[in-house]
């Protein structure tokens, strides 16, 4: 038995790892850049030295959240993708460079021109502004910017040819110096393509310097990092969602198993008649009740709608330090009264409709045909020999029940918006998060593997005829 | 249900389906799907006019005359079907009320009612084409089944990476599996000749049932929803996205019962006698094995219809997914949550969400009792 556990937990490892992999890289390869996000820039337009310091700022931010490093320990590119790509600040200038890549192959030229462009918006920035040039700074500054994220042939000529005019109608001869001399290396970026480049496999090594690297060895020892967002440790965030998933997801647990075993045994002792037949039908229904209608529903005749207001539409108890016990009690019991019923009545039928298969099968059984042979009641063959064999199954399936708890109703934490997991979660994700989305994947991954472990594990120890052993 | 699926087109919509017009007679409905299809087009005549308000001279029209895009602009607002409603006549009632800009709750519905179905089948059928293949894989062959030499392992490893490096290279999806095919193609050319090399030629196990037993664990490790929304959120919304990616991850259950299934199967006697009289296993296995491993496999298909269909409403209530001009079961549902007193927006797509989920689960149901030979007596 031990060495079939120890085997289990052996092989946890690469799943873990492929888990941790796909999430990053799914991270990855998301639109959108994180870091801007959080600096919420639109400093382009102001004048240069707050330019600048907004660049400053960036390149700072993005060191900080360790963005500057490559993301893997390898990557596999082409010939015509230089190495150092992720040296360059800002994504969507990366991106954009790509772009390039992919239709011309030069990257020497190509990063010539970059240069030439980023210095070119620099030195715009640093003319002084008078009234004569102000209204074409802006539209040079503009198509600048635009011509940065830009990967269309034509309309980089027009821009190009847009600002260019624009600097010599309004005298800045310098800077229309630089336009043409930018000009003409985008020139030679298309007239020297090397297309073919692109077809050429590369594998670039970056050693454990990567943010990969960073990531799983800092996760390892516990620290998850800080949220992109509020700037909290994932740590507290994800402790002050665990505390209502965790309170609901027990509630409901026990609510669950509480109702939904009696019923499953009362269904199945009077099996086929008309008793078992209207709560086999009703736990159907139930069963296919989709939760979020349920929760819309119930918000709609109980929660401040314009049937029955008797309970809170959303949110969560906030007791306050004056109240009584009692008070804060029935705050608790006031607040999550609907998300309970929501959460406990699909599990209900699910459990329930398990329980009477399992008592089905064990009424079947040869040692009840002998208790009820020798005479016992019936009341006594059902809860005292009957349960304890089909209650097993049942037990079994609450380490299945664990991990889900952890991570979570999405659903019905989105509907009564109570700051658990599921939300938490799943605003992290929209916000592009990684930290917390990170921390609760691979927090979930690791609940639902032990989960399926101890379902295994007590497979056997219940159930002396299964064996492990034998594999 | 699947005749409303069929032929929601004709049952709800603002064009008649046959009409006469200025003396001429068209079939506008049918007509609609030949300029769908590039095929056709509208007569000039026919083009920018108002379909609700045109005078015909002899017309039938679809029982509920308005499109799931039609936005009545006297009945805007939610209004109740009970209440008054600013119609023509009786024939132009909306009788499940309208929503916020004027479009019919029962057209949408019954549009709505085609898109649950078409989500439901395909990524079940994504599912369970990827489910069979991986789990009868596992479960037939095992750890040891499946033996290549080393010459064929080593190229075939190179020729993948290769294969997949091109794949991205090329622009679009068709060229780039036309360019996976051939690096494959080229691999097993090239493998052949390398066979001859003593080095190359032993044979070596591939771990089928290991790597898909880790694949399977992998993805019911990381909460399904979690992953769904992850993947839907980051991309542009359209129903195939949905599609593919409830289908690429719903198949483990399908994969699990058949890799059991086949574990049982494959030390049938009848699998002996095909071998002994050397029959290729691939051949076995696809003629002989899957088909009597196919029954529970439906069960679970019954029921991820169903689940399905669940999970799409899900993430359009929460509006992940599905485009914004397409109306689904889901849309509907959410657009109840904005203000007060607007029971039948909620309620009725609500009630066709349950109706078709409790079906396909009756439908498995069902099949797990007509399945199960404990219970036959």
């Amino acid at each position: 038995m031990l060495k079939y556990i120890l085997k289990r937990i052996v092989l946890f490892i690469p799943t873990l790892f492929i888990i941790s992999l796909l999430t990053f890289f799914l991270s990855t390869s998301v639109p959108g850049d994180p870091v801007e996000q959080m600096l919420n820039s639109n400093s382009e337009m102001g004048s240069s030295a707050k330019a600048v310091a907004a660049e400053k700022a960036y390149i700072a931010k993005r060191k900080q959240l360790g963005l500057d490093l490559p993301t893997f320990y390898f990557s596999i590119s082409n010939q015509a993708t230089p190495k150092d790509l992720f040296v360059i600040p800002k994504k969507f200038h990366r991106e954009n460079l790509a772009k390039l890549i992919k239709q011309y192959g030069n990257w020497n030229e190509i990063s010539a021109y970059y240069k030439a462009l980023r210095n070119l918006e620099i030195n715009t920035g640093s003319v002084i502004t008078d009234s004569s040039n102000a209204d074409a700074l802006i539209d040079i500054k503009a198509g600048i910017q635009e011509i940065l994220i830009e990967s269309e042939n034509q309309s980089i000529q027009f821009n190009l040819n847009k600002i260019e005019k624009l600097a010599v109608t309004t005298g800045l001869p310098a800077l229309a110096t630089e336009i043409t001399n930018t000009k003409n290396l985008y020139a030679s970026v298309v007239s020297k393509a090397t297309t073919y480049k692109n077809y050429i496999p590369a594998i670039h090594w970056y050693g454990i310097n990567n943010q990969y690297h960073q990531w799983i060895t800092k996760f390892m020892v516990g620290d998850f990092g800080i949220s992109y967002q509020d700037e909290k440790p994932v740590k507290t965030v994800i402790w002050e969602a665990v505390r209502w998933t965790v309170l609901l997801s027990f509630i409901s647990i026990f609510l669950t198993y509480l109702i939904a075993i009696p019923l499953g045994i009362v269904s199945a002792a009077n099996k086929g008649n008309i008793k078992d037949q209207t709560i086999s039908t009703s736990l159907f229904i139930l069963y296919s009740l989709p939760s979020f209608w349920v929760a819309t529903l119930l918000i709609m005749f109980f929660g401040g709608g314009d049937f029955l207001n008797l309970f809170p539409s959303f949110g969560v108890p906030q007791p306050t330090e004056n109240m009584t016990f009692w008070g804060k009690f029935f705050n608790y019991v006031w607040h999550l009264t609907l998300p309970v019923i929501c959460y406990t009545y699909g599990g209900l039928a699910f459990i329930s409709r398990q329980m009477r298969g399992a008592m089905v099968n064990s009424l079947s059984q040869d040692y009840i045909r002998t208790a009820r042979a020798k005479g016992l009641n019936e009341e006594v063959v059902l809860w005292k020999h009957a349960i304890k064999n089909s209650l097993l199954p049942i037990i079994t399936l609450f380490a299945n029940v664990f991990p889900l708890a952890i991570s979570g109703s999405v659903v019905l934490e989105l509907i009564f918006s109570i700051p658990g997991m599921g939300k938490t979660a799943y605003e992290a994700l929209v916000a592009r998060n990684y930290p917390i989305v990170y921390t609760v994947v691979m927090f979930s991954a690791i609940l639902t593997l032990i989960g399926y472990l101890v379902a295994d594990i007590l497979y056997a120890v219940v159930d002396p005829r299964i064996s492990y052993n034998k594999k | 249900m699947s005749f409303i699926a069929l032929f929601a087109d004709f049952i709800a919509n603002e064009k008649p389906i046959v009409c006469k017009y200025q003396g001429k007679v068209y079939f506008p409905i049918l007509k609609e799907y030949a300029v769908k299809l590039k095929l056709a087009k509208f007569a000039p005549e026919l083009n920018n006019i108002d379909w609700a308000d045109v005078d015909y001279d002899f017309v039938l029209r679809a029982p509920i005359p308005y499109s799931p895009t039609t936005q009545d602009i006297l009945n805007f607002g939610f209004v109740s079907p009970f209440g008054k409603q600013d119609v023509p006549s009786v024939r132009w009632r909306h009788w499940l009320g309208t929503e916020g800009i004027g479009r019919d709750i029962l057209s949408a519905l019954i549009h709505g009612t085609r898109i649950a179905f078409i989500i439901g089948l395909i990524a079940m059928s994504i599912a369970s084409i990827i489910g069979i293949l991986l789990g009868s894989l596992a479960g037939f062959f095992g750890d040891t089944g499946i033996r290549i030499s080393r010459a064929a392992f080593l190229v075939g490893c190179i020729f993948v990476f290769l294969g997949l490096f091109y794949f991205n290279a090329v622009d679009g999806l068709f060229m780039g599996i036309l360019a996976f095919l051939a690096c494959m193609f080229i691999a097993y050319v090239v493998s052949r000749p390398l066979k001859l090399i003593p080095f190359l030629k032993p044979k070596m196990n591939i771990p089928v049932d290991i790597i898909v037993q880790r694949m399977i664990e992998v993805l019911v490790s990381i909460p399904r929803l979690f992953l769904i929304i992850a993947v839907v959120a980051i991309s542009k919304p359209s129903i195939f996205l949905v599609m593919v990616v409830i289908g690429l991850t719903s198949w483990t259950e399908i994969a699990r019962f058949i890799r059991a299934e086949l574990l049982r199967i494959r030390n049938l006697e009848y699998i002996e006698a095909s071998e002994a009289l050397g029959f290729p296993r691939w051949r076995i296995l696809f003629k002989h094995a899957i088909p009597n491993a196919l029954s529970p496999v439906l069960i679970t298909i019954a029921f991820g219809i169903a689940a399905a269909i669940l999970t799409e409403s899900f993430l359009s209530f929460i509006g992940l997914g599905i485009p914004p001009e397409t109306l689904t079961w889901g849309k509907l549902l959410s657009l109840a949550q904005g203000g007060k007193s607007q029971l039948w927006v909620a309620i009725f797509p609500g009630f066709a969400i349950f109706l078709t989920v409790t079906l396909f689960n009756l439908i498995g149901e069902g099949l797990t009792d007509a399945l199960d030979p404990r219970q036959k007596k």
